[in-house]
């Protein structure tokens, strides 16, 4: 069985159908990519994923555990982590509170132990620090670690946002659109980078771009979305040769 | 390279930077506890200045249960006098109840304390529950209306005891059918509560502050405190990371308010008689407390405990100024504003701060 089954979702915004008919079988360790023109209804397959939205229909199951109308908060403790289009980190704290909030439902203290500082704080204080600070070498942020995470550079951000999501253990990682905003060798960094959580923690990643470049380079799979419904899907050679999809979205 | 700065880390150059400033913020109120005694004792100070002693910690422990609210929490309260009103009058009712009962004055605060706390943090809890599915502006006028309400209802709430026991009645006093004779007034609506003990001072004052600024701090610091700041800062991430926002959020408010609530009960001790009166537990209050924490520095706990102290102390110290002393006021809270919020003076700062820092590494060297 999937990863991830969705069966038949959509939803609706006042008259419009943004999302009708969406399914999408997605096994574990593959590598899954979600294209389409701009306003086709990516993000709004993502934020049904996560729980930001309710389908008016369709089911989805996670690992064969049926996640559907469930929170943002239960689907994350579900297994679903992602990143944003427009970054949202807690730009306020530093780096390393950013993963370690990220971290906050894999280890746990009470509040009362954090304020009376018994003896459990000072240890799973400890164990976060060595955890997020593992996650930020392997995403090469922890020469950067206690900066506050306003202050890092475009692409550090995104990286940082990634690594946050990898923090709450997730099975599956949904990255929106990785590369807006980077220039080439910002993208081919990053590349790399979803490369290698891939292979690292052995993740299932969905992700939506624009980059073509990066789309044929590494993702195995393919969905193209137009108008809300799936326009084609199946293996990233076969879809880009798509005269269907060619004319919709890649042009002649 | 994980290796240096994971051992940076643990030394904790943030965390150390943080705790230190902390430290330095307890150890402030403490040695401002230590001269202002010496000088007491020395009679340098006047009566005047030792009137507002407890009046300073009073506002000073609002203001950081106010900042806990709109500095991390990120969650504009202008309630937090109703807060302080549930505090002073619950407390002084308790104390004044069990006044006979209880020879120990500290004993009897103690009891007071936890009942007024208690009460301000159920308060704020049962305000939370409605109130925090609402945002920014529409919180604002919720809370300023709670502060309204609560201070209207102690103003018509009247209890008594006589030899009948004891009688309660809202807004009609003489239904109560009180025997005039043997009448103890605990809460008499707008005359509010009277003879209260006075149980407050300087000392259980500065106490109190370093007790709620233990316990802000220490929250802060935690997996807690992180959660609370991810929030404020983003909530649609902090729930996409899995964090139970509305627990957080009940429960930020709560302490806040019982914070406030302490502020009351310290402050109804300080007092003879303790009314709801639009001067100290109306929106004019509620404004007050915000403009301490405001201009000491939002997220700044030693910052709005300043604020307080010296925006208590400069009208009384300008009375004799007459016609100025509004137009003084006014001038210190615009450079208080500008010292604390413009671009350049905070370039300023910061740039003085690398400049000392920096001569102090080379003496070092």
């Amino acid at each position: 069985m999937a990863l991830l089954e969705v069966h038949d979702i959509g939803i609706s915004f006042g008259g419009l159908r943004a999302v009708d008919d969406f399914q999408i079988s997605i096994e574990k360790g593959q590598l899954y990519g979600l294209i389409g023109p701009n306003g086709a209804g990516k993000t709004t397959v993502f934020n049904i994923l996560t729980g930001v939205y309710t389908p008016d229909k369709g089911t989805i199951l996670l690992d064969g555990q049926n996640i559907t109308g469930k929170n943002t908060m239960e689907i994350n403790r579900a297994g679903i982590a992602r990143t944003f289009q427009n970054i949202r980190l807690f730009h306020l704290l530093s780096v390393l509170d950013n993963v370690k909030i990220g971290l906050h439902n894999q280890m746990q203290y009470s509040t009362l132990t954090g304020v009376l500082r018994l003896p459990r704080y000072y240890q799973v204080e400890k164990e976060m620090n060595e955890r997020a600070m593992e996650l930020l070498h392997v995403f090469e942020l922890d020469d950067v670690a206690d900066y506050q995470a306003t202050n890092l550079p475009y692409g550090k951000q995104r990286k940082l946002e990634i690594a946050r999501a990898m923090a709450t253990n997730p099975k599956l990682l949904l990255l929106d659109e990785p590369a807006a905003g980077m220039n080439p060798n910002e993208t081919k960094e990053l590349m790399e980078t979803i490369h290698f959580v891939r292979e690292k923690f052995d993740m299932t990643i969905l992700l939506i771009e624009h980059d073509m470049k990066l789309v044929s380079g590494i993702c195995e799979q393919l969905t193209v979305l137009n108008f809300g419904q799936i326009l084609c899907q199946g293996k990233t050679a076969d879809v880009l040769h798509d005269p269907e999809v060619i004319k919709a979205y890649l042009g002649e | 390279m994980a290796k240096v700065s994971l051992k940076r880390l643990q030394k904790g150059k943030t965390g150390e930077k943080g705790s230190r400033d902390k430290f330095i913020t307890l150890l402030l109120v403490v040695a401002v506890y230590g001269i202002v005694q010496l000088l007491v004792k020395t009679g340098h100070v006047s009566s005047l200045i030792q009137g507002l002693l407890v009046p300073m910690c009073v506002y000073s422990l609002v203001a950081i249960g106010l900042n806990l609210c709109v500095g991390f929490l990120g969650e504009l309260s202008l309630g937090h006098a109703g807060f302080m009103c549930v505090g002073a009058f619950t407390g002084a009712f308790v104390s004044k109840v069990l006044r006979d009962s209880i020879g120990n004055d500290l004993v009897l605060f103690l009891v007071a304390l936890l009942a007024g706390v208690a009460m301000a943090a159920l308060f704020g809890f049962l305000i939370a529950i409605p109130v925090l599915r609402l945002k920014g502006d529409y919180l604002a006028i919720v809370t300023l209306a709670f502060g309204e309400i609560i201070k209207n209802i102690i103003n018509v709430l009247y209890i008594a005891k006589d030899s009948n026991g004891y009688h309660a009645a809202f807004s009609d006093a003489k239904s109560m059918q009180l025997d005039e004779e043997s009448t103890v007034w605990l809460i008499n609506g707008a005359k509010g509560i009277n003879r209260i003990a006075n149980l407050s001072n300087f000392t259980i004052g500065i106490v109190l502050i370093l007790l709620a600024l233990i316990i802000v701090y220490n929250l802060v610091d935690s997996r807690s405190g992180r959660a609370i700041m991810a929030i404020r800062d983003n909530r649609i991430a902090a729930e996409s990371v899995g964090l139970p926002i509305t627990q957080y959020k009940l429960m930020t408010f709560t302490l806040s308010a019982a914070i406030a609530g302490a502020g009351g009960v310290l402050y109804a001790h300080n007092l003879s008689t303790v009314t709801a009166t639009p001067t100290n537990f109306g929106y004019n209050m509620s404004i007050l407390i915000l403009v301490f924490v405001v201009l000491g520095g939002i997220g700044s706990l030693r910052g709005s405990m300043i604020a307080a102290v010296l925006l208590t102390l400069l009208p009384e110290v300008l009375r004799g100024m007459k016609d100025y002393r509004m137009l003084i006021y006014s001038i210190v809270l615009i450079a208080m504003m500008l010292f604390n919020w413009a671009p350049k003076s905070i370039a300023f700062r910061k740039q003085l701060a690398a400049k000392w820092k920096k001569q102090k590494t080379q003496e070092e060297a």
